[in-house]
């Protein structure tokens, strides 16, 4: 009798010590957009922006994401509830706005990772305060931040 | 007298030969009357419930399950073994909530290693299952994964969880080695503790989902191997004595 206590306590033990194992170690899991400053003039060479404020419409409490700082390569998150999202980017005073479009997609990806949000058909636009030109203007997809989306020159 | 000596120790001697004959004829009759009483242990029908189910099912909101087990002794050693039962779950991870709910099956044998004393009838058995499972998974909610930064940061925009609710009909194949042992505490009613161990053979998984829960099986992680319990209270049904 006392062998059968002992093993029913031992298996609540072990029926309860049953923790999770997997963990999610894909960071971020949802792709943001990257983002790379260039010379207008010499387009192939990268240039600071300097002294760069930025922030989203409709972001929690209306926050700048950057303030003041000084970059030539930047990655911003994209609204996944919204087909668009609008990027002031303030440079001196000068506001300029840049609009991302795109469709999203919900992509599963794991038990510990959950749903991913994917961005397609998206397109850039810019009201060129202070930014002379983007490209490309066009992208099919953003499921990955390894490399350059949108080249911005000023 | 010389002679009569000789006649008495040739008399005794004769004895001797025949007290050692009679020794070994009692030994002989002793061990035949001792293979005469055997011990007869019922065959029959044993049909039980899981206990854990029940009690579980009322301490936690997540879970409801009801398992009937049974067995059928086929031969000294040897029982055909089943479970049938069904169960309800929702798991509730980081991201995503979603509901398993269905029935089960395993069928398999249990070899009974204990070797009994008199009328006793216990088990220590081992045996294997074969478990299928058929249910609907529903993913109810889900929350997209927008964890910004390496430190986990709020992230910038306002987060929202869809809750969506789509069902999908899915099914499980496993296979189980289980250890156990069964004790008689009243005369034909048992109770028994057994841990099993499962290997996940193949799962139906939904479109741009995961199955995350198979009844009779619990959760299926990565690895697609699991540990299962059972502490059941089961009835004999006895049919003969051998």
């Amino acid at each position: 009798m006392r062998k059968i206590v002992v093993l029913l306590f031992l298996s609540i033990i072990i029926y309860t010590a049953c923790e999770k194992d997997d963990f999610c170690t894909q960071n971020p899991v949802t792709p943001n957009l990257v983002l790379e400053f260039y010379d207008a003039n010499n387009r192939e060479t990268l240039k600071n922006a300097t002294s760069l404020y930025i922030w989203a419409e409709n972001a929690q409490e209306n926050d700048s994401i950057f303030e003041n700082i000084s970059a030539n390569s930047l990655i911003l998150p994209l609204n996944q509830f919204a087909t668009e999202t609008v990027y002031n980017f303030s440079q001196n005073d000068v506001v300029n706005q840049f609009t991302i479009k795109y469709t999203t997609e919900d992509v599963y990806v794991s038990r510990s990772c959950g749903f991913r949000v994917i961005f397609n058909d998206v397109s850039f636009e810019s009201d060129n305060a202070w930014i002379s030109s983007i490209t490309p203007q066009t992208l099919t997809t953003i499921d990955n931040q390894n490399e350059t989306h949108v080249q911005i020159f000023h | 007298m010389k002679l009569m000596c000789k006649y008495f120790i040739s008399i005794f001697l004769l004895f001797v030969f025949v007290d050692g004959f009679s020794q070994q004829q009692k030994k002989d009759t002793l061990a035949t009357s001792k293979d005469s009483i055997v011990y007869k242990s019922p065959y029959g029908i044993r049909v039980g419930i899981d206990i854990s189910k029940p009690i579980l099912s009322s301490i936690s909101n997540s879970y409801s399950g009801l398992e009937l087990v049974g067995d059928y002794r086929i031969s000294k050693k040897f029982y055909i073994a089943a479970e049938v039962g069904f169960e309800e779950e929702t798991t509730q991870e980081d991201f995503t909530n979603s509901t398993s709910k269905g029935n089960y099956i395993r069928l398999g044998f249990n070899y009974n290693a204990y070797e009994n004393w008199l009328d006793m009838n216990n088990e220590i058995f081992a045996g294997y299952r074969y478990g299928f499972s058929f249910f609907d998974q529903t993913l109810n909610s889900y929350t997209p994964n927008v964890v910004r930064g390496q430190d986990n940061g709020i992230p910038y925009f306002p987060v929202i969880t869809n809750t969506i609710g789509s069902t999908t009909s899915l099914n499980a194949h496993w296979s189980e080695f289980v250890v156990g042992f069964k004790a008689e505490t009243f005369k034909n009613l048992f109770i028994s503790v057994s841990g099993s161990y499962k290997i996940l053979m193949s799962a139906k998984e939904p479109d741009n989902f995961q199955t995350l829960y198979s009844p009779g099986f619990n959760q299926i992680f990565e690895s697609g191997t699991g540990f299962g319990f059972n502490y059941t209270i089961s009835y004999l049904i006895p049919f003969t004595k051998k």
